[in-house]
């Protein structure tokens, strides 16, 4: 073995060991960091659940954000006095993502004869019929009131209440999304999403009911913006539709655009980029929507395929990591 | 398994692509479906595929009524295709291409993996295609990156990698040069089964006179004649409505040749693109 070799090992322990004391070292932060990273890890798990949708089925999505409110008021309604039903954390955590999974299909099936324009419309006007629904459902959900007070989450026995403890769920939730999503899209189910976005037609005369393989995306999609929402409700203790607005959605797709879609490392890139730069421009914060305007445009201008290049996927570290680890004659 | 069609008629608005058709296509041959442009040869594989609905009339396989079905329900019934213009998965790899006709066909094998093939035997299964349409040294090369020979060869492979009984092939020689069209000749009569009947639409005369069990003649979305390679050759009414003048043989080379002149530039653009 050369010594070139194991400098080359020694540099990937170094990074390795890099992550590892970065991710470890942000609960030390001041809060306020502690919250930009929180955001940044929410936007990854929502970026990630949506790309299912628009990067591998090859469907616009705009109202992505109707499965996160789904998700939040689940917690809300199940864990707070509004109706004194107070179940724990990890229980709604699946009843949101079971809820976003349905709320998914029902929105799947009337749009999945559409395509391109008319798709975006109607999950746009279904984000905001969602919303405008939960704004009106007043005995529910005390319409733009919002709910507050909401329970102080546990797992496990171990408190959920500091943007810490949260810190620390998001980063398992984002790596197990992450990780999960990545399996899918090597496996055969990956390989037959992609064929939909290329070519539908073909993909049915090969003997896919390219309906089921359209609802499974809107439905895994979905149940993760659900979960990500149980997630935000119990992190805020407190809901209302404003949260939840067509520009929501939007930023999500924007993460997705901007980063790579289809591209697990370029949508956590995107969520990095896009949560950051308002918080770093927050003195011109009534400027964010210009500010996301721009970037949209330089980006799409100098890097039509997103900041990441889509060979730089997670497929292609895992590959290196692995050849330099294994076989590194080979590198 | 036989393929049947009855009186089947196709019309696109006040257009009769074709007209009172019936045909019977048996497992154990290959049949050649000939016809000058526009004689409604596509549309009749576009039927069968259930791409096309009928107008009036059936296709059944065995005892099914096939039109009425959606097409993924056809497909899985055992007809597989190819088309008229490449229609390859061109972001994927090669080996992909054929991976992807794998995916399990029903919501219960998709939870259980009853009966779903495990990853292993799927790629050996794969593997073994391409090795057999010589494709193994481009498996992970992206399929729109191949030379256009070698993506109508990939087309083929996916038509035949599931082994399905029926397979139509919609014009596989077009735009391949005189060798590659030998050599695709030679492969489609390889591929010959007991259990299996290939259709092919084909313009190239060599190739279909030479592989052909049976050939039927359309002319004008109705059936002119159909036999043997030797009787169509010879029939007095092929001879006059089809072959008959040297005028309209003279169109029938000119468009073979137009078409491999066609796939010629599409095959450098193909090489350039590699
Ligand atoms: N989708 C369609 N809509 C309207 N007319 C169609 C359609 N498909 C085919 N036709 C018409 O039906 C007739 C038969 O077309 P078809 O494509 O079956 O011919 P073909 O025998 O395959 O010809 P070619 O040798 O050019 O491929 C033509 O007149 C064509 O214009
Ligand atoms: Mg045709």
């Amino acid at each position: 073995m050369g010594n070139s070799v194991i400098v080359r090992r020694l540099g990937l322990l170094a990074v390795l060991a890099l992550c590892v004391v970065l991710l470890a070292l942000v609960p030390h932060l001041p809060s306020y960091y502690v919250r930009v990273v929180d955001s940044i890890l929410i936007y990854i798990i929502l970026a990630v659940g949506l790309n299912l949708v628009v990067g591998y089925a090859g469907l616009l999505d705009l109202g992505f954000i109707a499965f996160y409110a789904v998700g939040a008021y689940a917690y809300a309604l199940l864990a707070s006095g509004q109706f004194d039903i107070h179940l724990p954390f990890i229980v709604i955590l699946f009843i949101g993502a079971a809820a976003g999974a349905i709320a998914g299909v029902l929105l799947g099936f009337p749009v999945l004869k559409l395509r391109g324009d008319y798709l975006a419309i109607v999950t746009l006007s279904f984000g905001e019929i969602i919303r405008i629904a939960i704004n009106n459902a007043d005995d529910l959900t005390n319409g733009p009131q919002g709910i507050a007070g909401l329970d102080r989450a546990s797992l496990f026995g171990l408190p959920l209440t500091t943007p810490v403890h949260f810190y620390w769920l998001l980063l398992v939730l984002a790596i197990t999304v992450c990780g999960g999503v990545y399996y899918m899209e090597r496996s055969i189910l990956g390989k037959a999403w992609r064929a939909l976005r290329e070519d539908q037609d073909v993909v049915r005369g090969l003997g896919i009911n390219t309906t089921t393989l359209k609802l499974l995306a809107f439905a895994l999609s979905a149940a993760i913006g659900g979960a990500g929402g149980v997630i935000f409700g119990a992190f805020q203790r407190f809901v209302s539709p404003e949260s939840f607005t067509f520009q929501e959605s939007l930023l999500v797709v924007l993460i997705i655009i901007i980063g790579g879609v289809g591209n697990i490392v370029g949508v956590i890139a995107g969520a990095v980029v896009l949560v950051v730069l308002p918080e770093v421009l927050h003195f011109a914060a009534q400027y964010r929507l210009l500010i996301y305007g721009v970037v949209l445009v330089t980006v799409i201008v100098l890097r039509p395929g997103g900041l990441v290049s889509p060979r730089f996927n997670l497929g292609f570290i895992i590959r290196k990591v692995r050849t330099l680890w294994l076989s590194p004659s080979k590198t | 398994m036989a393929l049947a069609l009855e009186n089947v008629s196709k019309h696109f608005g006040s257009l009769v692509a074709i007209r009172n058709l019936s045909l019977s296509f048996d497992v154990g041959s290959i049949y050649s479906i000939i016809g000058p442009n526009g004689a409604g040869k596509s549309t009749v594989v576009n039927m069968i595929a259930g791409s096309y609905s009928v107008t009036s009339g059936a296709i059944r396989l065995g005892a099914t009524a096939l039109n009425r079905l959606p097409k993924h329900r056809i497909a899985q019934l055992g007809v597989s295709r190819t088309y008229q213009n490449l229609r390859l998965f061109d972001g994927m790899t090669v080996l992909e291409n054929l991976e992807v006709c794998f995916f399990p066909q029903s919501w219960l094998t998709f939870l259980t993996g009853a009966k779903r093939l495990s990853k292993a035997e799927r790629l050996e299964i794969c593997h073994a295609c391409l090795a057999e349409f010589h494709l193994s040294d481009v498996a992970d090369v992206l399929a729109g990156d191949l030379p256009y020979g070698r993506q109508k060869i990939l087309e083929l492979a996916r038509a035949f990698v599931t082994q399905a009984p029926i397979v139509l092939l919609d014009e596989p020689a077009a735009g391949l040069n005189h060798t590659e069209t030998k050599d695709m000749a030679a492969m489609i009569a390889g591929l010959k089964r007991e259990d299996r009947a290939i259709i092919l639409v084909e313009h190239d005369m060599e190739m279909v006179m030479s592989i052909s069990d049976r050939i039927d003649v359309l002319n004008y979305g109705e059936l002119l004649c159909s036999g043997t390679p030797d009787l169509v050759r010879t029939n007095e009414r092929v001879q006059e409505a089809y072959l008959g003048t040297t005028e309209e043989l003279d169109d029938i080379r000119k468009l073979a040749q137009s078409r491999r002149a066609q796939g010629g530039l599409r095959a450098n653009a193909g090489i350039v693109r590699h």
